[in-house]
């Protein structure tokens, strides 16, 4: 029962995502992409547009991208367990306790 | 992490990689050099280099690279790659001055490809010896 509910719930999402975005076309005006193409070359002395839109027209998109590798890199040096945790085994925690306490 | 489990790698995984190495440096830094030409860039040459670490790692795998100085490191081209946009691009000076579009690229990629290198290559690391000891594996 539970499966069938988040089945559909799923399908309903994607169902009711699909008749909102189907039923509210808007038609974008070309513009950035017309004056990108057409400029890029002088703007930025790149002769490849994807390397212009990313190192000038978006260079905040690409700082900010680079950005999430040192979050994950943090986030990986946060949770990872260090060379000394794993050493007791899964319970490591409620082991290193125990020996902390005999030792005292 | 014994000696003899070391020198227990095939000898052909060995020199094939140590032949390779040279050739991966310049891939990468070639795609990162090239990314206001061709298709490419600092993200897609920082990996390129970051495999760097993936071979020594498969031929040595031994824990005694200091992964927190390359998360340094990581952080200081980090660094340069929030300065450097900040101080010529977002100021005006490469609009002004056409002369400096062309190194400002290429130093934007070479900063890029080497703070991705060394980030992948930090995150490989960390990776392969959570546990302390590296998983030897024998193909």
């Amino acid at each position: 029962m539970r499966r069938f509910l988040a089945a559909l719930l799923v399908i309903g999402t994607f169902a009711i995502v699909t008749a909102v975005s189907a039923g509210n076309r808007v038609e974008l005006e070309p513009y950035v992409y017309d004056y990108i193409v057409h400029n890029f070359e002088e703007d930025t002395g790149s002769k490849n547009a994807v390397a212009a839109i990313l190192l000038s027209y978006r260079m905040y998109d690409t700082m900010f991208e680079a950005l999430i590798l040192l979050a994950a890199i943090v986030g990986m040096t946060q949770f990872l367990p260090r060379p000394g945790d794993m050493t007791g085994g899964p319970r490591s925690s409620a082991t290193q306790e125990s020996e902390d306490t005999t030792d005292e | 992490m014994s000696e003899t489990q070391i020198l227990g790698e095939s000898i052909i995984i060995r020199m094939v990689v140590g032949m390779l190495y040279p050739f991966m440096v310049l891939l990468g830094f070639y795609v990162i050099v090239n990314g206001h030409y061709t298709p490419g860039g600092g993200f897609q040459g920082g990996s390129v280099l970051a495999t760097l670490f993936v071979a020594r790692y498969v031929v040595f795998p031994v824990d005694d690279t200091d992964s927190e100085r390359l998360h340094t490191i990581q952080r200081l081209f980090l660094m340069l790659i929030l300065v450097v946009p900040t101080a010529l691009l977002f100021t005006g000076v490469v609009t002004r001055y056409p002369a400096l579009r062309g190194p400002y690229l290429t130093l934007m990629d070479l900063l890029i490809g080497i703070q991705v290198g060394f980030g992948l290559g930090v995150a490989v690391l960390r990776f392969a010896f959570f546990q302390g000891v590296g998983k030897t594996w024998h193909l």
